[in-house]
């Protein structure tokens, strides 16, 4: 289930005005794992994902999928593409249709699928998204979130096995993060590889498999999310560390040991139900 | 807006383009073949009619979006009544009323009406993206419905745009006179220039994630119980223009 689905090989990308946007960044995007890719503005993500779908060639180095090297023609890129869905963050811009029906069939159409296969796949989709009863909406009378929400059932009426969201929970409400949030566990749960860019640490800590960190264009560490996310200078690139982990941390020094199964919690409702099952014991002791 | 609005919450949203594109056309075909002023405006009062009791436009947004398009048919209609004469007279300018062109300009002004009637029916009951669809299924130029589908989607996108850039203007008292209201207007366009570019160029990007290779590919809505409604509005449409015909 682990071995590698896209890997990049010392990919380096300039801006034709000479920016280095990518230096030397080697890694792999895992079958199956949830991925989050963290960094501050500017330091690669956008770069890098428009790398994953071929919409950058990189200016040194390969990218391999499932250890073919990319190929760049119009045939290569079409596989490519229907492989990998890009999720862009503002919705506006990638919207094309005023309906949102015909909004999520935009893919499929141009991957010359028979109509009636598309049909299906468009209503597979909105159902996935939860954005069935609002098909025949028009786009603009959306909130923003469910214009989000579209976005992603464009990206999977494609069936792609790779799903790639750039900042998916900027701009969203607390619930309608929430619901974002089902709707990514929802991918993971049927099979796809999915890999976000987020600036919200806490989350990330609490979803991810595995943690890619960027420092101007450089990766600055790749691995387990969990150890990624509490290593030092990690934290001190980003500025921040995740709170769940911290109280974690300081309930464990002061005696109170949180750990389940060796495991520190990650998501706010794991911490708490371990303080809850501690106190619980020491009650019936 | 207020078109917007209509086409998506009137009686017959569901109820198939092509029936609706029928009907409209021969409604403009009767306005046409009406032989007198009276008959046209007979037509294009069935017309409204229709779009308002059966289609359930309230009458009060069918003759506020009526209103503009009226107005420049007076405009027209009283420049063609109305001619200035410069120096024929001996009173230098002059106004002539022609009368005997009366009946002419009676007539073209009310089939003019008639057909706004007949585009309003369509306008009024269908969202563009099913006039866009069914005017793919007439074969019109794929560039020209890509262009539709693109301006129809980036009017409302621009349009939040514009609306931001004034909120945040007037914030900072951009439009408290005249001449800080000029400023900042030219700021608005200048803003909005360089977000086309900018915009245009992230939908590109979208469009080839997204595997697009050319033209702008979409599902064609389907509707039920088509053929009956379509016959159903020809068989209106007809009677209109058989009307029209008819009548003196």
């Amino acid at each position: 289930m682990s071995e590698a689905l896209l890997k990049l090989e010392n990919i380096s990308y300039r801006y034709p005005d000479g920016t280095a946007a990518l230096d030397n960044c080697t890694l792999s995007i895992r079958r199956g794992k949830r991925t989050v890719v963290l960094g501050a503005n500017g330091a690669g993500k956008t770069t890098m994902f428009l790398h994953l779908n071929g919409i950058l060639r990189p200016s040194a180095g390969q990218l391999y999928w499932e250890e073919t090297p990319l190929d760049y023609s119009r045939r290569g890129m079409r596989d490519l593409r229907s492989r990998v869905g890009l999720v862009f963050q503002n919705p506006d811009s990638q919207l094309f249709s005023a309906s949102v029906r015909e909004d999520v069939s935009f893919g499929p159409m141009n991957l010359g699928l028979e109509e009636r296969i598309v049909r299906d796949r468009v209503a597979d989709a909105l159902r996935a998204v939860k954005m069935t009863e609002c098909a025949d909406k028009p786009v603009h009378n959306l909130s923003y979130g469910q214009k989000k929400r579209v976005c992603i059932a464009g990206v999977l009426a494609m069936q792609p096995d790779l799903v790639v969201l750039d900042e998916p929970m900027a701009g969203l409400d607390a619930a309608m993060q929430k619901e974002l949030a089902a709707v990514l566990d929802h991918l993971h749960t049927i099979g796809i590889t999915v890999i976000i860019a987020t600036h919200d640490l806490d989350f990330a800590y609490g979803w991810a498999d595995e943690a890619i960190v960027l420092r101007n264009g450089r990766l600055l560490a790749h691995g387990n999310a969990a150890e990624v996310l509490l290593q030092p200078d990690v934290q001190t690139e980003l500025g921040a560390s995740p709170l769940v982990a911290d109280i974690a941390t300081s309930l464990t020094l002061t005696g109170m040991d949180v750990r389940v199964n060796g495991y520190l919690p990650r998501s706010k409702s794991e911490l708490l139900k371990a303080i809850s099952e501690l106190h619980r014991q020491e009650n019936n002791l | 807006m207020l078109t917007e609005q209509s086409a998506y919450t009137n009686n017959w949203r569901q109820v198939s383009p092509v029936a609706k594109g029928c009907f409209s056309l021969c409604g403009m075909v009767a306005a046409f073949a009406a032989g007198s002023p009276r008959t046209a405006l007979a037509v294009a009062f069935i017309l409204s009619a229709v779009t308002i009791f059966g289609a359930g436009v309230p009458a009060m947004r069918y003759l506020r979006v009526a209103a503009p398009p009226l107005l420049f048919l007076t405009a027209s209609g009283l420049s063609l009544l109305i001619s200035l004469d410069f120096g024929s007279s001996t009173h230098g300018i002059s106004l002539h009323l022609a009368e005997a062109e009366f009946p002419r300009i009676a007539q073209v002004c009310c089939r003019s009406l008639a057909s706004l009637a007949a585009l309003l029916f369509l306008a009024l009951t269908t969202p563009l993206s099913d006039i866009i669809s069914l005017l793919r299924r007439c074969k019109v130029p794929d560039t020209l419905l890509d262009l539709m589908t693109l301006c129809y989607r980036t009017l409302f996108v621009l349009s939040e745009a514009v609306h931001d850039t004034i909120t945040a203007q007037s914030a900072r008292l951009g439009y408290t006179s005249l001449r800080l209201s000029l400023r900042s207007l030219g700021g608005v366009v200048a803003n909005l220039t360089v977000q086309v570019w900018q915009r245009s160029q992230a939908l590109h990007l979208a469009a080839l994630a997204r595997n697009n290779d050319g033209a702008l590919r979409f599902l064609e809505p389907v509707y039920p119980d088509s053929p009956r409604t379509i016959s159903i509005a020809a068989t209106a449409g007809g009677l209109i223009i058989a009307l029209s015909m008819v009548l003196p």
